[in-house]
């Protein structure tokens, strides 16, 4: 009962967010300086072709009626044809939005199983030659710049070793040859419902690169987090008292002491997925992939609002879904929050 | 020992990853089935694949699932340009340019089976006209198409128009099947494709691939070692775009930059392919305000701006120093058009006639965000005006933003325009028409340039060069040197088309007038 009502007012809060932020991509479109007439008309347009988009567009009709229009079309999910490439929003967006949450989901589980482990091994040794190097490692895998990194894992895995593709979602073989068919758009989930284990694989070896490239910042960031807090945790009486009773180290840090520090981290890579969504952009175009980074940094570059208002509603509601995952995960790992 | 234990586990883990892979190394050129693929490493997308309005980067993708009725040849090595029969065997004008009369090649068919007739040229060509998208406006002076019989189709015009060269167009002049004709946009960006071309649309997803299949019963015939597959890879990173050409898993690139193409060129199974393309950089100079509304000033900006280093660093010296706004290989490039020397002396002398003051001179020059040459042939020029006393603004901007600003008012807007040129159909009146011809609302004459008798002669030089090529040719040019005394803008360079290939790719030749078009059918490995 207290969770059911805890999370109707989390979904009427976000309401506000997503009104909020349908207004403001509205607004914003207004201010900017460009003509989506002739944008929509094409790369080189007669003055005829403009006045004709104009019309189509309807953006004589006065601002009220445009907004109207616009704040339905986001809220059944219609968003229309891109001003530039005139395809429609929701088509692009099945593709894009599966490739994205697909890398951001499956580096994001990295982040989580670098970081997390890593920080707890870091404080129990703390001082140690291994929290040492650990520190290094994190903040080397901060500080790393993304571009950077993708290029010398591409270098040394891809061309040097030759173990991991250097770019794409799938190889020549399922891609062209015999094409995978597309019900999720997630690719490892279709391969499996294909029943095609190499090509699973395959999805697989071409998500490690980028994914660990993506996962690099907040794993280290991750690690950090989660030793200080351990620190401070592994100083509490409680586990003082688990000690004295001779439970096992790993149970103690794993088991009773983790729960207490995980916190700070999973908010940082939970963030850090809402941001890969879209902010991944560089990671997507060294790595060719098909994402919603490189969608709405195309869109943006050419002042194209319907795309930049969809991805914006949908990055948002993402944000929002995450926020509150993190919130419930809190919930469950650590005992002492309360929703 | 559970650390040695955790660390193991990921390291048998990533072990079994890598060897349970079928990891493709090498050449996936030849599958293990045996069909072989021709990929090119593309650094866009194609939005729009309808026939009657792409206008972009998807006429690399149409140009090898549909055909034009002609095909423009451009000059090279000496040869005259021409146009040859693709669709059309033959064609005929009237002596007033006013009727064309085309003739089409017997046996050809549409991948659905259709055979092609007049009325499907006919059909084709009045939809693209009815939706009035793209480049639609190529056929502006088409008033009736006739087809007296199934091989014979009659344009009547409005006004005369070469239309052998505007049914040789890149975009618009695609000729689609009967059965598509009533079709929407959404159908043929669905994938579907109903041409004549010799390869189909197998599949198009968006930021990742095209894929193109060999239609078994083109007209053209299939030689040995033609490919049975054509996939373009969108890939924006250039980087990654070279190792791809370099470890085989590409075939075909273009944009690479020009400063990695030494490197390039000592790789032996790669070749870099240079020739002049039909993209000309110009500045154009806003004509209907002080100080720039004196020819003098405009004469002096462009004589002391740095051609040679523009070329050189720019370019990597492929690049051409442009006579003019028609690059070589057009009819109607003007090779004798004189070019004078950077000269800073001859400048000041030209600034003082006009009675400007040195140092007194503000400028801003507007250019497209992200492009380098236009970027570096800022900067250079900046440098030498400043010896001049002038101050030289530069501001990248978004290409709409600069193109807004541009539209918007000549006399609050910028004073030099830089932007590229490349004709829709292969004719000087394209480029003197949109950038020079005088407009009552600004769309691409963005100099404002407005000159009755140069509207005059090349108006005159259009419709003669629908019935006389050659004469056409010779107002052409003379309406060029008008521009050149006047400056009506600074001529920078003729940009060259640079196309990476392996180098086992047999009879690849890159044609200018579709840009970065690659016909596949005539290549094998």
């Amino acid at each position: 009962m207290h969770l059911m009502r805890y999370l109707l007012r989390r979904l009427v809060l976000s309401v506000f967010v997503v009104l909020g932020v349908t207004l403001l991509v509205f607004v914003v479109a207004q201010v900017v300086p460009s003509d989506p007439a002739a944008l929509y008309a094409g790369p080189r347009p007669t003055a005829e072709q403009i006045e004709a988009a104009r019309k189509v567009l309807a953006l004589d009709a006065p601002l009220h009626e445009r907004f109207s229009s616009f704040a339905a079309r986001m809220a059944t999910g219609e968003f229309g044809v891109s001003y530039k490439t005139r395809r429609l929003i929701a088509d692009d967006l099945s593709v894009f939005l599966p490739a994205t949450l697909e890398l951001a989901v499956f580096s994001t589980v990295l982040a989580l199983l670098i970081g997390v482990p890593a920080g707890v091994l870091t404080a129990a040794g703390r001082g140690g030659l291994l929290d040492r190097l650990g520190g290094l490692a994190s903040i080397a895998a901060v500080a790393m710049p993304t571009f950077f990194l993708a290029m010398l894992l591409q270098a040394f895995f891809a061309q040097w070793l030759g173990i991991l593709p250097l770019s794409g979602r799938l190889s020549k073989e399922f891609a062209v040859l015999a094409p995978l068919p597309s019900v999720t758009g997630f690719n490892l989930v279709d391969s499996l419902l294909a029943g095609r284990p190499a090509a699973f694989f395959d999805t697989l070896s071409h998500l490690v690169l980028p994914a660990l490239t993506l996962a690099s910042y907040p794993a280290g960031v991750a690690m950090r987090l989660t030793r200080s807090a351990m620190i401070e945790i592994l100083q509490r009486r409680h586990i003082v008292a688990a000690r004295a009773l001779g439970l096992s180290g790993s149970r103690i840090l794993f088991g009773h002491a983790l729960p207490n520090a995980i916190g700070p981290a999973l908010t940082v890579v939970g963030l850090s997925f809402a941001y890969a969504l879209t902010g991944a952009v560089l990671v997507e175009i060294i790595f060719a992939w098909p994402g919603l980074g490189r969608y709405v940094s195309e869109a943006i570059l050419s002042k194209d609002f319907p795309v930049i208002a969809a991805a914006t509603l949908v990055v948002t509601l993402c944000y929002v879904a995450m926020n509150l995952l993190i919130d419930l995960a809190q919930a469950i790992f650590d005992p002492r929050v309360t929703l | 020992m559970k650390r040695r234990d955790l660390l193991k586990t990921a390291g048998f883990a990533a072990l079994a990853l890598g060897a349970g892979m079928p990891v493709l190394r090498g050449r996936p050129a030849i599958a293990a089935d045996g069909t072989s693929i021709f990929t090119l490493a593309y650094p866009a997308g194609f939005p729009d694949l309808d026939p009657a309005t792409s206008f972009s980067n998807d006429g690399a993708v149409l140009a090898n699932t549909y055909e034009t009725l002609t095909r423009y040849i451009p000059a090279r090595d000496g040869a005259e340009a021409k146009v040859e029969p693709l669709l059309a065997e033959s064609w005929q004008a009237s002596p007033d340019g006013l009727t064309w009369t085309f003739r089409l090649r017997p046996g050809v068919k549409f991948h659905d089976g259709a055979d092609l007739t007049s009325q499907a040229v006919k059909a084709s060509i009045e939809r693209t006209k009815k939706i009035g998208g793209g480049a639609s406006f190529i056929w502006a002076p088409v008033e009736t198409i006739e087809t007296p019989d199934a091989a014979t189709v009659i344009m009547r015009l409005k006004t005369a128009q070469p239309m052998d060269i505007t049914a040789a167009a890149g975009f618009a002049a695609w000729i689609y099947s009967p059965a598509s004709t009533d079709k929407d946009n959404a159908w043929f960006n669905a994938g579907n494709s109903a041409g004549t071309g010799p390869y189909r649309i197998e599949s198009y997803e968006p930021g990742q691939r095209a894929i193109l299949t060999r239609s078994e019963s083109y007209w053209g015939g299939w030689s040995e070692g033609a490919f049975d597959k054509v996939v373009f890879e969108i890939i924006e990173d250039v980087v990654l775009a070279q190792s791809k050409l370099e470890s085989g898993e590409a075939d075909w690139t273009f944009g690479i930059p020009y400063d990695n193409l030494e490197s390039l060129k000592e790789h032996p199974e790669l070749k870099v392919v240079s020739n002049p393309s039909f993209e000309t950089l110009v500045g154009m100079y806003n004509t209907r305000r002080a100080p720039l509304d004196n020819a003098k000033v405009r004469q002096a900006l462009s004589i002391a701006f740095p051609y040679d280093d523009v070329i050189s660093a720019g370019t990597a010296g492929l690049g051409a120093r442009a006579r003019g706004i028609i690059p070589p290989g057009i009819w109607g490039h003007d090779a004798e058009a004189p070019i004078p020397a950077t000269d800073l002396d001859k400048a000041r002398a030209l600034l003082a006639e006009a009675g400007i003051a040195e140092g007194g001179l503000e400028l801003t020059l507007t250019y497209a965000t992200g492009d380098a040459l236009e970027a570096l042939a800022g900067e250079l020029w900046k440098a030498n005006l400043e010896q001049l006393g002038i101050t030289l603004t530069l501001q990248p901007m978004a290409w709409e933003a600069q193109w807004q600003l541009a539209k918007a008012d000549p006399a609050a807007g910028q004073d030099i325009f830089l932007m590229y040129w490349w004709p829709t159909f292969v004719t000087p009146y394209d480029y003197l028409f949109n950038l020079f011809h005088s407009e009552t609302a600004p769309n691409f004459n963005l100099g404002y340039y407005a000159n009755p008798d140069f509207d005059k002669l090349i108006d005159e030089a259009n419709t003669l060069s629908a019935i006389d090529r050659h004469a056409a040719e010779v107002s052409f040019k003379k309406a060029q040197r008008i521009l050149i005394d006047e400056a009506a803008a600074v001529f920078v360079v003729d940009k060259p088309n640079v196309h990476i290939i392996r180098a086992d790719i047999k009879n690849y030749a890159d044609n200018p007038a579709y840009g970065h078009v690659t016909f596949v059918h005539e290549l094998s490995r």
